[in-house]
């Protein structure tokens, strides 16, 4: 704890008055850039629509081809992980590092246990010949929109799984740094700037689901 | 404790984390159960997107710490949503509001489609196809000739 208070002020870069308004700083930047996120995923999200417009029975169809249960699954590995980085930022504000380290050590493995779900979902569909575009090949469903509809859902939940993957880099290289016992009551922006990140996977997927695979 | 420096006097705790962890599972299970009692389409397309509104604002507010954020993280939250709304919804309005033949012949019913199974003989009277009236007359079903 009282190596906190020695290491603070090399923290603070010399164009901010004090900590406080570099942590604002930080963290409106992150936010800023979080927007840029919701609005990379946006334009999928408007395709998603203009097709469903189009092609409403083909939608309806095709999404149910997929896999509920892994996906409900997914849904509730997801947001348990949310809840266990939430818990990772409370702990390192208030220096217990030890805490953050197996808080964020479970949130990886939720991670991995999406990703692996993912990976036999996909699996299944590339099986059965449920792919995007000419690749579509499942002979159990033919019409027009339903390739369209495995096109958008590889692609949205391709991005969405890049997206878990570079959350669990983040939290593992803050959580390395937490084993080093560097956040505390003074400094934790690297552990809410990564958790803001690994939230807004959550929240992204929190649509990705009902859409993709309920409706 | 209270001397951190991103306190804004309102900071939660593990016990209101793990409530709103409560709230998303049963709200997960909501969606689940409708799905499941198959109440029709748009009932289940309006209680899937609603709840995952609300699930959405559960995250944005305590886990992301909207409630204690100052002002302009909030700000920068809700000009996103709202361009992703205009994005969405000018789109969707400039669809619904095109002339209705634009649309993919067959996309809104597969019903007598030539490629089912159990689709009428192609003779007499075409199938309800979606085309110009100045088309019914040289092109049955749609298709050219």
């Amino acid at each position: 704890m009282h190596t906190e208070a020695a290491a603070a002020p090399s923290r603070l870069a010399h164009h901010f008055p004090d900590m406080k308004t570099q942590e604002h700083a930080a963290r409106m930047g992150m936010w800023l850039f979080l927007s840029t996120e919701i609005l990379l995923f946006a334009v999928l999200f408007t395709a998603y629509a203009l097709y469903r417009f189009l092609f409403p029975v083909g939608f309806e169809e095709a999404s149910r081809l997929a896999h509920v249960a892994m996906g409900a699954t997914n849904t509730v590995v997801l947001i348990t992980s949310s809840l266990t980085v939430a818990l990772a930022i409370h702990y390192a504000r208030q220096g217990e590092n030890r805490k953050v380290v197996g808080l964020l050590a479970v949130t990886i493995l939720f991670g991995v246990t999406f990703m692996v779900l993912k990976g036999f979902e996909y699996h299944h569909h590339w099986v059965d010949g449920q792919l995007p575009g000419r690749f579509y090949s499942y002979s159990g469903l033919q019409g027009p929109g339903v390739s369209m509809y495995f096109a958008l859902y590889f692609l949205m939940t391709g991005l969405h799984g890049l997206h878990v993957l570079i959350g669990m880099g983040l939290l593992g290289w803050v959580a390395w740094r937490a084993t080093r016992n560097e956040f505390g009551p003074g400094y934790s922006t690297p552990v809410e700037l990564s958790g803001l990140y690994w939230h807004l996977v959550d929240l992204i997927w929190i649509f990705l689901f009902p859409l993709l695979y309920l409706l | 404790m209270t001397a951190t420096t991103h306190s804004e006097g309102k900071h939660l705790g593990p016990a209101q984390y793990v409530m709103v962890w409560v709230a998303l599972m049963v709200l997960t299970g909501v969606t689940l159960a409708v799905w499941k009692a198959d109440l029709g389409y748009s009932a289940r397309v309006a209680v899937a997107l609603g709840v995952a509104l609300v699930k959405a604002a559960l995250v944005a507010i305590f886990f992301m710490h909207l409630w204690e954020e100052r002002g302009v993280a909030r700000l920068t939250l809700v000009v996103a949503g709202l361009l992703v709304l205009l994005l969405i919804g000018l789109t969707l309005v400039d669809n619904a509001t095109r002339f209705p033949y634009a649309n993919p012949p067959y996309s809104e019913s597969w019903k007598d489609a030539p490629w089912q199974k159990d689709a009428p003989p192609m003779q007499g009277e075409p199938p309800p196809v979606r085309v110009t009236p100045a088309d019914r007359s040289t092109h049955p079903a749609g298709h050219a000739p």
